[in-house]
């Protein structure tokens, strides 16, 4: 190895130089990648705006003039790079407590959420142990054991996404008394300076205003717009008046669906604030952003495991000989009604472990059909079979009898495969048609498609009063009450590709009550359709091994900005600190250093970069830009 | 101690260290470094070139992270430029740019006058050049 080897040794020589005492800032930008290093955050220098007669102007470029003037476009570069800084900041120590999370935890005894991933294997690998035994109560034993721990694993790991919430709500509206507490100090401090400019130096008033300042643009993501006689208006990055000269509008807080959010003059701003950068900007994203989207992953994880596995178990056969009903149905997890929530409900409901459905349909306890139907869910895409289905449909009463209309939505089964359902409705008198739902004959291992079927009876009103499936033998009301209905009762049977038998419900009534289905002098039509099944594309493991990924992905692209930001708040820090002086030769001495770094800097970019793609063979560079 | 062999992941790092804190001279050191390490990419030795190639997986990430510095310090690089010739008095805002009028935040170049208060402060701030 004696070329490339030859030639990194020469880059010793580079690295082994005497340096000069590091920033802080610096050193966070050679651990940016270190595993474990935590983010040390500088405090960093006040700031002020660049405006012309209370009108911000463009891009950071202010007035011409005195040298006080002149220092305020790094100080408005500053300020923007370093409200960026805090909310990147602040979003990343909440990233990586989220990740920290989901790291396995090889010295703990007890099962975490960090072990979801071995949990699934393990819960569908207990399927493949009792293939071989299916009678063996021992294996039965396992399966509801490893169910308990991957359920109890899920629930941790949302209760604590929840916990993390909170915290974070709380962190967001403790910033709300500080933001006050400055804008009501700068508001003060605005009068009194207005009252000195310009017959006289406000420098100290200035200079306290300025610390306010700082403290305030870390918290939040302001612009700020001076006024006559040194005065200052604030307002957030979107606009919205923080501070007018001598007065100052409260930020208030709220409770709206659980979660707090911010307003100003009446109006919520909490997205506006989420973008806005400062640390609250950071916490807000971590909320409402973050957060949400690893609870959706893992609810949607937890529902397909649910929906698929109960499905699936309540289509065979038990240890004693049963299968399941719709009033007994043998379900392993609790049987989730939303998507929503399924990783914080789930629970291991089954007690019992003969209730473990290891034979097919109709099989006797010694088949394992089922069981390996059980073990396959682990093995192929997860999705989630439908459930409920709901077609927003109006029927025509001026139909003639025989008269028909038909309706369509797609349906899952358990195996993520999906299918078009048809109804269609027949007129069978006044205010009766009959219904009959079916699936495509290529669905089922008969080749046969049978239709389920009955009868729906509308009100004057158009409304659904009553229904009759075909064999009921008594119509039901259609309501709300207690011992009404509000759905039509389907059932498919023998799916040709082995997936559990579909058992959906044709929701007639929305949740507030009001009918899907109308009958009216209007032409028939359906308007709408709904469902809550979905396909699959990913196994249970894969599907948890991406959410993991995309976590880690996430964590790092945001301890990169984070980085980023940090080094360009401390390069304009030197730069300033060089300008703070009134020698133009220091300034031009300045202004040469940050080209000349650039410049070479640009050339160590472009050469590694050649070596890199070179390296990797990937025909294309890795620059960024 | 450093390694005897440093990686490429360690001299990235360097390179964004080093233009954190504007350190021309060290950036210029890691670019003849660099420079060396271009000529002796195209080594014919297998073995060699499956060293490079883990470095320069392992470097990945880094390197993202010197890419961001690098366009931070462009961003930076602009706004000083900008200073500098405001100091110089060759770049002004007009009233019309001031108050967010076509081409506002793009101030005009070769002296125009402005009005005003503005105008006022640009020709007293440009005494000492």
């Amino acid at each position: 190895m004696g070329t490339i080897n030859s030639a990194l040794l020469l880059t010793k020589g580079a690295l082994d130089a005497d340096q000069a005492a590091l920033s802080v800032v610096a050193n966070n930008v050679a651990n940016a990648n270190t595993p474990g290093y935590t983010v040390e955050v500088p405090d960093w220098k006040q700031n002020q705006p660049i405006n012309v007669d209370g009108i911000q102007v463009g891009d950071g470029v202010t007035e011409t003039g005195s040298t006080s003037q002149r220092d305020r476009v790094l100080e408005e570069r500053l300020d923007q790079q370093q409200q960026l800084a805090s909310a990147s900041s602040s979003r990343l120590t909440a990233l990586n407590s989220i990740q920290a999370l989901f790291t396995p935890d090889s010295g703990s005894a007890s099962s975490t959420a960090g072990d979801i991933g071995s949990d699934i294997t393990s819960f569908f690998d207990s399927f493949s142990s009792l293939e071989s035994n299916p009678t063996d109560n021992a294996l039965r034993e396992q399966v509801l054991s490893s169910a308990s721990t991957l359920a109890g694993d899920f629930s941790s790991a949302a209760n604590s996404l929840n916990v993390q919430s909170a915290s974070l709500d709380q962190d967001a509206s403790g910033v709300v008394s500080q933001v006050n507490s400055l804008t009501s100090a700068i508001a003060q401090l605005n009068t009194q300076i207005q009252s000195t400019s310009p017959d006289a130096d406000a420098g100290t008033l200035e200079d306290q205003r300025q610390q306010d300042l700082s403290q305030l643009s870390q918290l939040i993501g302001i612009n700020q717009v001076t006024t006559e006689n040194n005065g200052l208006s604030i307002t957030t990055t979107s606009g919205q008046l923080l501070v007018s000269e001598g007065q100052n509008f409260q930020l208030t807080t709220g409770t709206v669906n659980g979660a707090t959010d911010f307003f100003l003059g009446g109006a919520d701003i909490t997205s506006e604030l989420a973008t806005g950068g400062g640390q609250l900007g950071g916490y807000l994203t971590a909320r409402d952003v973050d957060i949400p989207s690893a609870l959706s992953a893992l609810d949607q994880l937890a529902y397909g495991i649910s929906t698929s596995v109960n499905a699936q178990n309540n289509s065979g056969t038990d240890y004693d000989g049963k299968a399941g009903t719709a009033a007994n149905p043998l379900y392993i997890f609790n049987e989730p009604t939303a998507v929503a929530g399924s990783a914080a409900n789930m629970t291991a409901i089954m007690t019992n472990p003969n209730q473990i459905a290891a034979a097919g349909a109709g099989d006797g306890t010694g088949d394992n059909s089922n069981a390996v139907a059980m073990y396959n869910l682990g093995q192929e895409p997860l999705g989630a079979p439908t459930t409920t289905f709901s077609l927003t449909q109006n029927l025509d009463s001026a139909t003639p009898v025989n008269g028909t209309a038909t309706g369509n939505v797609e349906v899952y089964d358990t195996l993520g495969k999906s299918y078009q359902a048809t109804v269609t409705y027949t007129q069978q008198g006044a205010n009766t048609w009959g219904y009959s739902v079916a699936l495509p004959a290529a669905a089922f291992t008969s080749g046969v498609s049978t239709p389920v079927t009955g009868t729906i009876t509308f009100s004057a009103a158009g409304n659904p009063i009553q229904i009759e499936p075909t064999g009921a033998a008594n119509p039901e009301t259609v309501g709300t009450t207690t011992g009404d209905v509000s759905s039509v009762p389907l059932s498919f049977t023998g799916l040709a590709n082995g997936a559990a038998d579909l058992n959906i419900g044709w929701n007639l009534l929305a949740a507030n009550g009001t009918s899907t289905i109308s009958q009216s002098a209007q032409a028939s039509a359906q308007t709408g359709q709904s469902q809550n099944g979905f396909a699959g594309s990913q196994t249970p493991i894969d599907s948890y091994s991406n959410f993991v990924s995309t976590l880690g992905a996430t964590v790092s692209e945001v301890q990169t900005e984070n980085t980023a930001q940090n080094a360009s708040v401390t390069q304009l820090q030197t730069q300033n600190n060089a300008l703070s002086s009134v020698n133009l030769n220091d300034e031009a001495a300045a202004m040469s250093t940050l080209e000349s770094s650039y410049q070479a800097a640009s050339q160590v970019f472009t050469l590694l970069n050649t070596v890199m793609a070179s390296a990797l063979n990937l025909g294309d560079q890795t620059a960024v830009s | 101690m450093r390694p005897a062999n440093p990686e490429l992941k360690e001299l990235v790092v360097e390179a964004s260290r080093a233009l954190a804190c504007l350190d021309a001279a060290r950036l210029e050191e890691l670019a003849l470094s660099c420079q060396a390490l271009t000529r002796a990419r195209s080594s014919e030795d297998t073995g060699e070139r499956e060293h490079l190639a883990r470095q320069a997986r392992e470097a990945k990430a880094d390197m993202a992270v010197f890419a961001r510095v690098l366009e931070a310090t462009r961003s930076n690089l602009n706004v000083m430029k900008r200073l500098r010739d405001l100091r110089a008095g060759r770049l002004e805002y007009t009233e019309r740019q001031a108050r967010g009028g076509a081409g506002a935040g793009f101030p005009s170049t070769g002296g125009a006058k402005s009005r005003g208060r503005w105008g006022e402060a640009a020709e007293g701030g440009h005494g000492d050049h």
